[in-house]
């Protein structure tokens, strides 16, 4: 049994992680920035606190975990820019940092697929040590970018903390609530008229086993985690039995503003997604630890759906 | 009924159905490739292809020559459309034993162009990248390449026949995994959509790499893009196995390439000295 610190608790998929962690037989500590949420289980000691802030280093030497999930990057782009990078960058670089100082054995930390970038010239699939294009046509990412090349640094300059990266697909699930799980359950789907890119996703237990096998693994270094196969966008949303609507191209992007203006949330940048594939391959986790999806495209984005309640 | 439905309801050509029945195909639940290639909408695009092409009445010789398991298949490029990719895609998949299904390296500016895109990846098309080409070689798939590129597909009518420049990518992709070269010569397609000279001011404005500007343009308007019923000559060679390094210098590699060039342009030459008639 270890003691595992987990960052960003007060989102779905650390707590999903913890419950499988707690079943192992692991002792977890929760962390967040956020309000403890109420439905947390009470087995589970939380500390609210900001990454860069001295009581999240207070929590660490009293706790001594032995390993450090960060799963707490703010995916969130609501969240103005300046905070987005004290939680993702300034807060990733401590949180690295501490784990180091104070004899972490074990470091996670949770990228996103989104920095390789969605474009019409990418070639599929996608692999860990490609360069990471999202930067040049969506800049308001590149505290994603940043924070990803820090860990990728520590990989190789820290090798006692023996650190991996996870670059998942689209995580989504009945308890997951990121920008894409609440788009896919929204009762009208736009997309672009006359496209329909390959999209991957992976559903949240398959995602919870890719984080804690390869967490309990030997491995270092980066992993992207693709789902079981990848569709077009468009029969992804056919499958939520939503409504979906063509927007022609040269409105789309003015549509896309709206929207986010009415609060209807949907992250501009995921316009080049709807567009142009970005199509990542989990070999390398696969050959690693064995890793193999258990749950189908069709029933991942059903049950992300279906099971949680419908938005708007 | 919406957009798709109204696709899924176009006719299905029963001998494209037969030989699609007769390919197997890594595909995930859902019935696709990571690429966006699916058999069921391949179908219907094959089958319109197959319309297409008895508006070009192509002959085809020397199909035999295709092997099994991976090739690359490289014919010159003519016609502004690329119709002659069309053409010889078809011809693979309807007189080719067994049936196979192309993958087509295209343009990296296809996949900006709405409907075109989706119609183009669905039928096994995928952007003109190393990478991609290389899975694709591995899983032994048939690749139709066209080393001259968007500079030969866009020449004008004074230099029809004359091949372009060769790019050596497909050469060094053949070097390294191992994948014999058949040449093909396509004859026909030059004379399909005429153009005087390529209008490159006019190309950049609307993000193509060419414009072809067909001398009847003043005359019918954008109807001058569309192709004169021209009869095609599919000349299909036998397969060329080349050695050596894939990582060796450009002019080593340049050497090899241009002995499939001197072949292709062989074999265009000899086509159409055979040939009696452009119609």
């Amino acid at each position: 049994m270890s003691k595992i610190l987990v960052t960003g608790m007060a989102g779905s998929l650390a707590q999903l992680t913890a419950d499988r962690l707690l079943e192992q037989g692991h002792q977890v500590i929760g962390v967040d920035y956020r309000e403890r949420p109420a439905h947390l289980r009470p087995d589970i000691p939380f500390y609210k606190g900001n990454y860069n802030k001295t009581r999240f280093e207070d929590v660490i030497r009293r706790e001594k975990p032995d390993g450090l999930m960060h799963l707490g990057r703010v995916g969130n782009l609501k969240i103005r820019v300046g905070k987005r990078f004290d939680l993702n960058v300034v807060g990733t670089g401590k949180v690295m940092e501490l784990s180091l100082k104070y004899g972490v054995k074990r470091l996670l930390v949770l990228s996103t697929f989104h920095i390789y970038g969605a474009h019409a010239h990418n070639h599929i699939p996608i692999f860990e040590d490609e360069p990471l294009r999202a930067g040049s046509t969506f800049p308001e990412i590149a505290d994603a970018v940043q924070l990803d090349n820090m860990a990728q640094q520590w990989v190789y300059r820290h090798r006692q903390l023996r650190t991996v990266v996870v670059r998942p697909c689209n995580v989504i699930g009945p308890g997951i609530r990121n920008a894409i799980s609440r788009f896919l359950r929204r009762k009208r789907l736009p997309y672009v008229a006359g496209f329909s890119p390959m999209w991957q996703f992976v559903h949240q237990s398959d995602m919870v086993t890719a984080l804690t096998d390869l967490f309990h693994s030997d491995e270092v270094g980066t992993f992207n985690v693709a789902g079981a196969g990848a569709i077009p966008i468009v029969d992804a949303l056919s499958i939520t039995g939503a409504q979906t609507i063509p927007v022609p191209n040269p409105l789309a992007s003015a549509y896309m503003t709206l929207q986010q203006r009415f609060g209807r949330g949907f992250p501009p940048y995921l316009l080049e997604f709807l567009k142009y594939p970005c199509v990542i391959s989990d070999e390398k986790l696969r050959t690693a630890i064995g890793y193999q999806p258990k749950v189908g495209i069709e029933e991942s984005i059903l049950t992300c759906v279906r099971d949680a309640a419908r938005i708007h | 009924m919406g957009a798709a439905d109204l696709f899924n309801s176009l006719p299905v050509d029963d001998e494209v159905a037969a030989r699609f029945a007769q390919i197997p195909n890594k595909l995930n639940e859902r019935g696709f490739d990571q690429w966006g290639f699916n058999p069921e909408s391949a179908k219907i695009y094959y089958s319109i292809g197959r319309m297409l092409q008895r508006y070009f009445r192509p002959k085809v010789y020397g199909i035999e020559n295709l092997p099994a398991g991976r090739v690359l298949i490289v014919p010159n490029h003519s016609g502004q459309l690329p119709f002659d990719g069309m053409v010889v895609a078809v011809s693979v998949l309807m007189e080719a034993e067994p049936p196979r299904v192309v993958r087509a390296m295209a343009e990296r500016w296809f996949p900006t162009l709405p409907f075109v895109n989706l119609a183009f990846s669905r039928s096994g098309v995928v952007v003109g990248d190393p990478i991609n080409c290389r899975n694709l070689l591995e899983a032994d798939n048939a690749i139709l390449v066209f080393p001259e590129g968007a500079r030969g597909c866009g020449k004008p009518w004074a230099q029809r026949y004359k091949l372009v420049r060769f790019g050596r990518g497909f050469m060094r992709l053949a070097l390294q995994t191992n994948t014999p070269i058949v040449p093909v010569a396509v004859i026909g397609a030059e004379e399909s959509i005429p153009s005087m000279f390529n209008f490159e001011a006019g190309a950049k404005i609307i993000g193509a790499p060419y414009l072809p500007m067909p001398p009847h343009l003043p005359l019918l308007g954008p109807l001058a893009y569309l192709p004169l019923p021209t009869q095609f000559h599919i000349h299909f060679g036998k397969p060329l196995s080349f050695d050596g390094p894939f990582d060796d210098e450009d002019e080593v590699i340049e050497e090899k390439v241009n002995v499939v060039k001197a072949t292709i342009q062989e074999m265009i030459d000899d086509g159409l000295e055979q040939r009696e008639s452009i119609f």
